[in-house]
């Protein structure tokens, strides 16, 4: 790929598929080593005693397949197993093994967390992980190209749509529009509150600030009609993510949104030579 | 062609922001719910639920001595280095999304309803337990509340109280 900024170019299928790998290895890495540390706050002394949570689980029979998994000494194993296929991800790429364990097994840490850890992180380390499902089953009952195209479309239809989306309701409320939501949600963040001085406590600032994200998520879908667009779009996605990781400790969000990016960069550079 | 594809597919997400639908709900779906995404981030500013706790020890006249109400927020310092390894934020971040749950919870039950019945209730009390431990060694009883905070962008401007929960013995 040679990023000649003055004609069109594509993201070639390999290069895009191994940057993914690396990346969500990475992005579900950085989440399973936390997982690990977290053990004591998941044991019966901890806030996510597995005791009380069963309560959660509807059926018996279930409730009693969950017990042995949770137990501390098997999850742990789980997370190491997990460690190991996120390993030979990028080692030897994606195969239909390390990506139905790796599926199956994020579906149990979910339950574990009932249903989500922190909400958007886990939403998307699932659509990409979901994409990868696609592209080893569509490749073991079709061909390899059908699958790795659906698991791109896949992704960047969500990816974009959680910018879309998050810009569009932004757009519709008038804290927002007038730059207060902003401040209130930093102030209540986790390392917030903002200090006295802080310049997003201004309103002008914060109201800046407010529609340069609402205009420019709602503009996300504009990215896939150029791959010169998509690497920007995605460079300046990855500033305001760092912004949310500095501001409200979302970590997570990061890396999983980092994860989708080669999807996105792929698509854009097919719809260039469907459109040539 | 494509293209009209990807203009169509957001128009009909424009509309599926403006037209609203019944939503579902069920234990499984609650726990299977990462599989349908909600993209809303930080959208609706309004009260936010806070956890507050006390401590409380038989005096020597035989009653209940409680202490000030313990606000069980959590705050963090940033770090850098946090973008790559952050446990103790993201369980920060897990407990206040557990404090949403008890309170989203506790909203939809029907009056009159024993809120002691719920997993989250549950929850909440044992971390009560555990947060007081760890402050008021001593202690032998309990008690808890969740207030709901409105903001602006300088000051809490109201709270109201959602739940009280009886003082209760520590486990």
């Amino acid at each position: 790929m040679s990023l000649d900024w003055f004609e069109p170019f594509t993201l070639s299928t390999p290069l895009a598929i191994r940057a993914m790998e690396c990346l969500f290895a990475l992005s579900a890495g950085i989440q399973t080593l936390e997982y690990l540390r977290m053990r004591p706050a998941m044991n019966a002394q901890g806030l996510w005693s597995w005791a009380i949570q069963r309560q959660d689980i509807p059926n018996a029979l279930a409730q009693k397949f969950f017990d042995g998994l949770f137990a501390e000494s098997i999850f742990t194993l789980l997370l190491w197993a997990r460690l190991a296929a996120l390993l030979s991800l990028v080692l030897f790429g994606a195969n239909l093994g390390n990506v139905t364990f790796l599926f199956v097994s994020n579906l149990f840490v979910l339950i574990r967390w009932r249903g989500a850890f922190n909400g958007g992180s886990d939403f998307m380390t699932l659509v990409v992980l979901t994409g990868l499902l696609i592209s080893q089953w569509v490749g073991f009952f079709e061909n390899s190209e059908l699958g790795w195209r659906a698991c791109f479309w896949y992704i960047t239809i969500q990816s974009m749509t959680s910018y879309f989306v998050s810009g569009a309701v932004k757009l519709l409320r008038p804290e927002w529009r007038n730059g207060s939501a902003m401040t209130i949600f930093l102030n209540a963040a986790i390392h917030g509150p903002l200090h006295a001085g802080h310049a997003l406590r201004k309103p002008w600032l914060s109201t800046i600030g407010s529609w340069t994200f609402i205009l420019w998520e709602c503009a996300a879908p504009l990215a896939l009609f150029d791959t010169r667009l998509a690497v920007v779009f995605c460079c300046i996605a990855a500033i305001f993510h760092f912004l949310v990781f500095w501001f409200f400790g979302l970590n997570r969000f990061f890396w999983a949104w980092v994860a989708s990016f080669p999807a996105i960069v792929w698509c854009a550079g097919q719809i260039n030579i469907l459109a040539s | 062609m494509t293209m009209y594809w990807v203009i169509a597919y957001f128009l009909v997400l424009l509309l599926a922001l403006l037209y609203k639908t019944p939503i579902v709900r069920g234990p499984w779906l609650f726990l299977l719910r990462s599989f349908f995404p909600n993209w809303k981030f930080f959208h609706a500013v309004g009260y936010v639920p806070h956890l507050y706790a006390r401590a409380g020890k038989i005096n020597g006249d035989g009653q209940l001595a409680w202490s000030d109400w313990l606000h069980l927020y959590p705050r963090r310092p940033q770090s850098f280095w946090h973008l790559f390894h952050n446990t103790p934020t993201n369980l920060g971040l897990a407990q206040q999304n557990l404090i949403d749950h008890f309170w989203a919870d506790l909203n939809d039950s029907p009056e009159g309803f024993d809120p002691r019945q719920l997993v989250t209730y549950k929850m909440i009390s044992h971390f009560v337990d555990v947060k007081l431990a760890e402050a008021y060694p001593e202690c032998s009883h309990k008690q808890f509340e969740l207030r709901m905070l409105l903001d602006n962008p300088n000051q809490t401007t109201h709270t109201h109280v959602m739940m009280t929960s009886p003082a209760e013995a520590r486990l």
